[in-house]
């Protein structure tokens, strides 16, 4: 795994690089490198010393990676993130939410090169500002960027949310009473289980929200003013991707971000025998 | 008259003629015929079937009035421009097979939304068998089209297709995304009527009162290049999403 950091209009420099490879049968860092502002702390141990994993956490100086600042001369903070998955390996990218304040500019890119037998467990998820301070959705720019390649650079999930304040619709608009945005990549053989358990549950929990229509459909158009079920708090959907479908991606919009926690813990939870831990527990 | 009076008469005439030419000529006229009939909702490609999740939108209650419908159709818009116009316009700027096929994989790739990327690849097919018929006058979409079914190796994506078959036609890569942001929001109005939400002068109504709006669209998001795609309403792709969910369904997607 290799971070990169920069303003842009400046050089790009590699500000930390991070190599985990199987020694002696254990996964085990063999590089671990990071400047200013960015620091990479390999802790002892994070959870059961029979799990073989390795954690690391990341920290920017100046607040946090998941908190952005007002943007000056509107420059954009921005973040690159390239990793490479070997064979068999297993990383898993699981940061608290992005959260943006009021008129930040913010970019990420995070891009994973993979064999079809590798596995990744991607949450990419940002709320909308300090709820605190009234702030909602007021940022000026939000762009985040996934990508997935196969062997050979061939495109295996390409997405890209953009999130801009627009003259024809505020992002607090398109965004209605949500406060948080996920999305959930699951991929890879070994965590086929997990896919089909997150499929599954995602549509039940779903298909509770959708009313069967009724002959007098034509009548909802009038009675918008008429007090009636109220949109789902936590609204979700599950696509397969990917030859033979190797990869799932669950997107969530939620009114509160605990919400969130509750379902990454509840869906992640099977991944504690590789992890050590439960994420997000 | 005097011969040279007679003789400036006529220069004048073929001036007139010339200068009538420069603006339309015979060629863009006949082009007009397979323009219109490109973007006529008649032409069987099943775009009928699918609501761009306005089905699933209402069902889930985040369209419940009039207002509702204006703004979803907008959020679809803004998405459908910021998402698939750089496909339309790469492939109607390099209308040969080689460069649809790079593009029909990226978008493969970048329809992340199962039920968004399964209705793009069912339109884009159609779109094309059914242009493979008619345009017979470019015999490389029946080849490519030949070369390409059997495989398996291409999901024949809506966006990419209309904008090779446009780029095919002569049409300017402006027109084709101008024309694709058009038949996007036909669809979803159609789709609008067909749910009951509202009738159909109504729609028409409201197809005119967006227009502007959508041609805004457009030049927000026009001419750029397919690194720069980028989905920007999440609510719509959620829901959208969301398709396969229902309980009853009169819509593909």
């Amino acid at each position: 795994m290799s971070g990169k950091g920069g303003e842009r209009g400046e050089r790009k420099m590699e500000t930390g690089i991070a190599a985990v490879e199987k020694v002696g049968g254990r996964s085990t860092v063999t590089r671990c490198f990071s400047k200013y502002p960015l620091k990479l702390i390999v802790p002892n141990k994070v959870g059961s010393s029979k799990t073989d994993a390795v954690w690391i956490y990341t920290l920017s100086y100046g607040g946090g990676i998941v908190s952005v600042y007002k943007s000056v001369d509107s420059k954009c903070s921005e973040q690159v993130l390239e990793a490479r998955i070997g064979r068999n390996a297993l990383l898993a990218v699981i940061p608290d939410p992005v959260t943006c304040f009021s008129t930040a500019r913010y970019s990420q890119k995070q891009v994973f090169r993979v064999f079809s037998d590798s596995n990744l467990v991607i949450v990419d998820w940002i709320t909308s500002g300090r709820h605190e301070s009234g702030e909602k959705w007021e940022f000026e720019l939000y762009r985040s960027t996934n990508q997935i390649f196969l062997e050979e650079d061939q495109p295996l999930f390409l997405d890209s949310v953009l999130l801009e304040q627009a003259s024809t619709c505020s992002i607090a608009e398109r965004m209605q009473e949500y406060h948080v945005i996920a999305m959930v990549i699951i991929l890879g053989p070994m965590l086929k289980h997990v896919q089909n358990q997150v499929q599954d549950e995602v549509k039940k929990m779903m298909s509770r929200h959708f009313r069967v229509p009724t002959p007098t459909a034509g009548h909802y158009m009038r009675s918008e003013s008429q007090s009636g079920p109220t949109r789902p708090a936590l609204v979700a959907s599950c696509s397969a991707f990917g030859p033979q479908a190797i990869g799932v991606v669950v997107r969530i919009a939620a009114v509160t971000t605990e919400s969130v926690y509750m379902f990454l813990r509840h869906h992640l939870a099977t991944l504690e025998p590789f992890l050590g831990v439960i994420p997000y527990g | 008259m005097s011969e040279q009076t007679q003789n400036c008469l006529m220069d004048c005439d073929m001036e007139e003629m010339s200068a009538d030419n420069v603006k339309t000529s015979p060629a863009d006229h006949l082009q007009q015929w397979s323009q219109w009939q490109l973007l006529d909702s008649i032409l069987p490609t099943g775009g009928f079937a699918h609501s761009s999740g306005l089905e699933a939108a209402v069902q889930a209650r985040f369209v419940v009035g009039p207002e509702d419908l204006k703004f979803y159709i907008i959020q679809v818009l803004e998405n459908t421009g910021s998402l698939l116009l750089p496909y339309v316009y790469c492939a109607s700027k390099f209308p040969d097979v080689e460069s649809w096929f790079k593009l029909d994989r990226l978008l493969e790739a970048t329809l992340t939304n199962e039920v968004s990327r399964k209705a793009s690849a069912s339109q884009g097919s159609a779109l094309l068998r059914v242009a493979a018929s008619i345009y017979v006058e470019i015999p490389s979409l029946k080849q490519m089209r030949d070369t390409y079914l059997g495989s398996g190796a291409a999901s024949f994506h809506h966006a990419p297709i209309f904008g090779l078959i446009c780029g095919l036609l002569g049409f300017d890569s402006s027109t084709s995304q101008r024309a694709y942001m058009f038949i996007t929001m036909r669809d979803v109005v159609s789709a609008a009527t067909r749910l009951n939400l509202i009738g159909p002068l109504g729609a028409s109504v409201l197809q005119h009162q967006i227009a502007h709006v959508a041609e805004q669209m457009t030049k927000k998001w026009m001419d750029r290049p397919v690194e720069e795609a980028s989905q920007t309403s999440p609510l719509v792709d959620i829901v959208q999403g969301c398709h396969g969910y229902l309980f009853s369904r009169l819509f593909c997607s």
